[in-house]
């Protein structure tokens, strides 16, 4: 029984990373309706950047999170600047489509840059923190874990104030309303979704630099992060951010559930079972705004 | 116009393979053969992508179990290639289609999760089933067949005119798909599922059930990647998860789709006749000798895509050149 | 004989009352006008009718079906057929495309759907311009385009909502003569709801008025002209006490 609490709580721990790692999807995609299938590569460039970063300056990921998190936010800001703006108006899987292909550039050019090795941040801050254990009803905490954890839920948080208490985020949700009623208000959309873009790759990089601390770098890391970071918003409902959260505690519970008793490879698949199931009996998601 | 087009198109590719046997080059053979193959599941996959508007990045799973339905008629029951492919097209198609009907209750990006939700279940599956094979998958014997009718029935080409047999066999499923999928087109059904994809609400209205017609299309696609299935596992001799289940078989032929113009009959064919040849030139030159390994050519490979996405979102067809080879009506 | 019976139909969205026990029978052959200032249910109770909604509470029958809880698909299939308050053809087809696609409803042989195709577009004066696609005609255009393909199902019973909000008055009385034409010579009966009062009136048989949800008049159209409820819904409290 306390084996399936701890997992319960290892799964909730994790769930806050991987909210972080999807909430900058439910932006882009909840919001503003663009697929993005590098997604996840924004992350792997995230963790590339904060590996690179301590191996050639010795900075501890989570200081390198400010300077990754700016870098990412232009690079989004670039992206969507000269090439998503040229695929927003028309077809969705043109959209897939340039997304693709932006998988492959990323990918591909980290590859070329620093092979496909597997790298490790080794002696962060966090890592230090290493044997330091909090046991409260007999389950354990890893307090590095927790720590990162509770960074996520704390720059979700963040997010969520951005997004639903300042003008800013009302201006973005207006836009991604009603685009010509926004312009009508003087919202000028192009500009709001740079700068949803920009914030997307930041959150999801910031993301990654904190998983650093915990995962190997490899630049293959990212598609099955984008592909649960997708499951995650639709479970969570469209656009809600409050929907993403709970949804990424659901699906890191249920992996670690299932890690208990099944071989690891069904992890992700009990994931997406659930995804089906709640699917089933409603439809909208969790949250959900239809 | 269109119909010299045709004739000089089917022309070219029956001719094509032959100077290259008789030069010995075999190897353009092959980047036929796979041509053939994602032209194929293009035109598969446009069915429930391009003409009903559907997100499907799910149809890798039919194509596995199309390979797997012949590869075990084979295997363990001697059932040769191309008796195992009905048995395994209307696998796939059933399969697909008790799997889709309940999935239809979902709209647009929810359903398209949930085509990857059964992709994620089949994986696991696939990898521990000790039935078909686990992680390690089957193995197909190759027989040698005394004549060409042999070889053929049984998909399963040896000896110099390897490439050669595989090209052909490719052709004629290939060709096969086209003609079943040009008169789909024309029929009700292609009528029914351009109007779910125009305006689903506006379609019921109108007597179309959604849901049904959704299955349909999907299971067209699955029967089509199932067919693809059978005919790359005689050709990789071997099947299994990680290869068989690969997001790739959908993400190509989709690519091939929007180069080509989706919606477009022909889109998947012109798109596929271009990516498979540009990535397999990217791959022999700069992916190997001094910079191999470091993905040089796949970057080349990802530009060229955000390039064309960028600048022609409307795919290649769309050019005004490519007025030959459009169909006059406005179906797409 | 009664084509479609409401029998005391209620829908709610959340708190909002959108329709409360609205009841009302439209007999065959007849053109009956459903009027209302915005808002007051119109098109809510045309979609409960046609399947897109099911009333909270209370019955819809149709040609002597219970079609409270019936999908859309299979309403038409009864003999219903309805236009939409936002045009809603099939864009990237073309127009005959479009009217073909209603007239597979009833035969599934291609050329005889064409042939029904073609002659609708001619009887909605869209005879020269079956080869466009929809997305290119103009509004007027589009809305017989509606039209055609909704009668390409062969209803018993055609809704139209709003069909002609946005038309010029020239367009008004060419679409007000093809409501006419569909009903003298198809003998499909017809329901209407509109907002312009000189193009119900005297099209109507009949006219239903809700307001807020709720059914305030049901008569010839001169004397719900004169009704009071009708007009303090329309102008006002101090109108109706002229």
């Amino acid at each position: 029984m306390t084996e399936l609490a701890q997992a319960v709580v290892n799964g909730l721990q994790m769930g806050f990373l991987y909210a972080l790692v999807a909430v900058g999807l439910t932006i882009i995609w909840g919001l503003m309706e663009m697929i993005n299938f590098a997604h996840g590569e924004f992350l792997m460039l995230g963790m590339f950047g904060a590996w690179w970063l301590s191996a050639s300056f010795r900075l501890d990921p989570l200081l390198a999170i400010l300077p990754i998190a700016l870098v990412m936010f232009a690079f989004g800001m670039l992206v969507y600047q000269q090439l998503m703006r040229r695929v927003q108006g028309g077809d969705p899987f043109t959209q897939i489509f340039a997304t693709i292909g932006l998988l492959f550039l990323l990918q591909n050019a980290v590859v070329a840059g620093f092979t496909s090795d597997y790298r490790f941040v080794n002696d962060t801050l966090l890592q230090r923190l290493g044997g330091a254990r909090l046991t409260v009803l007999g389950i354990t905490f890893a307090v590095p874990l927790l720590l990162a954890a509770g960074l996520a839920l704390l720059l979700f948080l963040a997010l969520y104030l951005l997004i639903e208490r300042t003008e800013f985020g009302l201006a973005l949700q207006a836009t991604s309303e009603d685009r010509d009623a926004a312009r009508l208000v003087g919202i000028r959309p192009q500009r709001m979704f740079a700068v949803a873009w920009g914030l997307g790759a930041a959150l999801v990089a910031i993301a990654g630099a904190i998983l650093v601390n915990f995962f190997s770098v490899y630049p293959q890391v990212g598609l099955p992060f984008t592909v649960l970071a997708y499951a995650i918003v639709a479970l969570g409902g469209f656009g809600s951010i409050l929907g993403t959260l709970l949804a990424a505690l659901l699906v890191g519970v249920i992996q670690s559930v299932t890690v208990v008793y099944l071989p690891p490879a069904f992890k992700d698949a009990f994931v997406f079972g659930s995804y089906l199931l709640i699917g089933l009996l409603r439809p909208q998601g969790l949250f959900g705004r239809f | 116009m269109g119909r010299i087009a045709l004739a000089v198109g089917a022309v070219a590719a029956i001719v094509y393979p032959i100077p290259l046997q008789i030069q010995g080059t075999t190897y353009y053979q092959t980047v036929g053969f796979l041509v053939l193959l994602n032209a194929m599941l293009g035109v598969g996959w446009n069915v429930i992508g391009g003409w009903t508007g559907q997100f499907d990045f799910g149809p890798q799973v039919f194509f596995a179990v199309g390979a797997y339905t012949a590869a075990l008629l084979y295997v363990k029951l001697g059932v040769d290639a191309w008796l195992g492919l009905p048995v395994a097209v209307g696998a796939a198609a059933l399969i697909c289609a008790v799997l889709t009907y309940p999935l239809t209750r979902l709209r647009g990006h929810y359903f398209a999760i949930s085509t990857v939700a059964i992709w994620m279940i089949a994986q696991p599956i696939g990898s521990t089933w000790e039935y078909i094979g686990a992680a390690q998958g089957l193995f197909i014997p190759v027989k040698a067949h005394a004549g060409v009718v042999g070889s053929a029935l049984s998909l399963q080409f040896s000896g110099p005119t390897k490439a050669l047999g595989y090209y052909y066999a490719a052709l004629v499923l290939f060709a096969a798909t086209l003609a079943l999928m040009a008169w789909v087109e024309r029929s009700k059904l292609g009528f029914y599922f351009r109007a779910i994809r125009d305006d689903q609400e506006a379609a019921e209205g109108i007597g179309i059930d959604s849901r049904l017609y959704k299955v349909i299309a999907r299971s067209l696609t699955a029967a089509v990647f199932g067919g693809a299935g059978v005919l790359y596992a005689f050709w990789a001799l071997s099947v299994f998860p990680e290869q068989a289940l690969e997001l790739n078989w959908s993400t190509l032929p989709i690519m091939a789709t929007v180069v080509g113009g989706i919606g477009r009959l022909w889109g998947p064919v012109l798109g596929a006749a271009i990516l498979i040849p540009i990535s397999q030139i990217m791959s022999t030159t700069l992916g190997t000798g001094p910079l191999a390994g470091r993905g040089i050519d796949l970057i080349v490979y990802g530009l060229i895509i955000v390039v064309i996405a960028a600048f022609r979102p409307t795919g290649l067809l769309s050019l005004p050149w490519a007025r030959w080879f459009r169909r006059r009506s406005a179906t797409s | 004989m009664t084509l479609l019976r409401v029998e005391a139909s209620t829908k709610r969205f959340g708190g909002l009352l959108a329709n409360r026990d609205v009841s009302l029978a439209i007999e065959a052959g007849e053109i009956v006008g459903l009027i209302g200032p915005n808002g007051a249910g119109k098109t809510t109770l045309f979609n409960c009718i046609t399947g897109y909604m099911h009333p909270d509470g209370g019955r819809i029958v149709f040609d002597g079906h219970d079609v409270s809880h019936t999908r859309p698909e299979r309403i038409c299939h009864l003999g219903v057929a309805r236009t939409w308050q936002v045009v809603r053809a099939f864009g990237r087809m073309t127009a005959l495309e479009n009217v073909v696609c209603g007239a597979l409803r009833r035969t599934n042989r291609m050329a005889e759907a064409r042939a029904r195709a073609g002659a609708l577009l001619e009887f909605t004066e869209l005879g020269g311009r079956g080869d466009m696609p929809a997305a290119t005609l103009t509004l007027a255009d589009k809305k017989r385009l509606e039209i055609a393909r909704a009668l390409a199902t062969r209803p018993k019973l055609l809704l139209l909502d709003e069909a002609m909000s946005g038309l010029t008055p020239i367009e008004t009385a060419a679409a007000v003569r093809l409501v006419r034409r569909i009903h003298e010579e198809l003998k499909v009966t017809i329901c209407v709801v509109e907002h312009v009062m000189e193009v119900v009136m005297p099209l109507s048989h009949r006219v239903v008025v809700l307001d807020y949800g709720v059914k305030i008049a049901d008569g010839a159209p001169h004397e719900v002209v004169r009704d009071e409820q009708v007009i303090r819904a329309y102008l006002g409290e101090r109108r109706a006490h002229r």
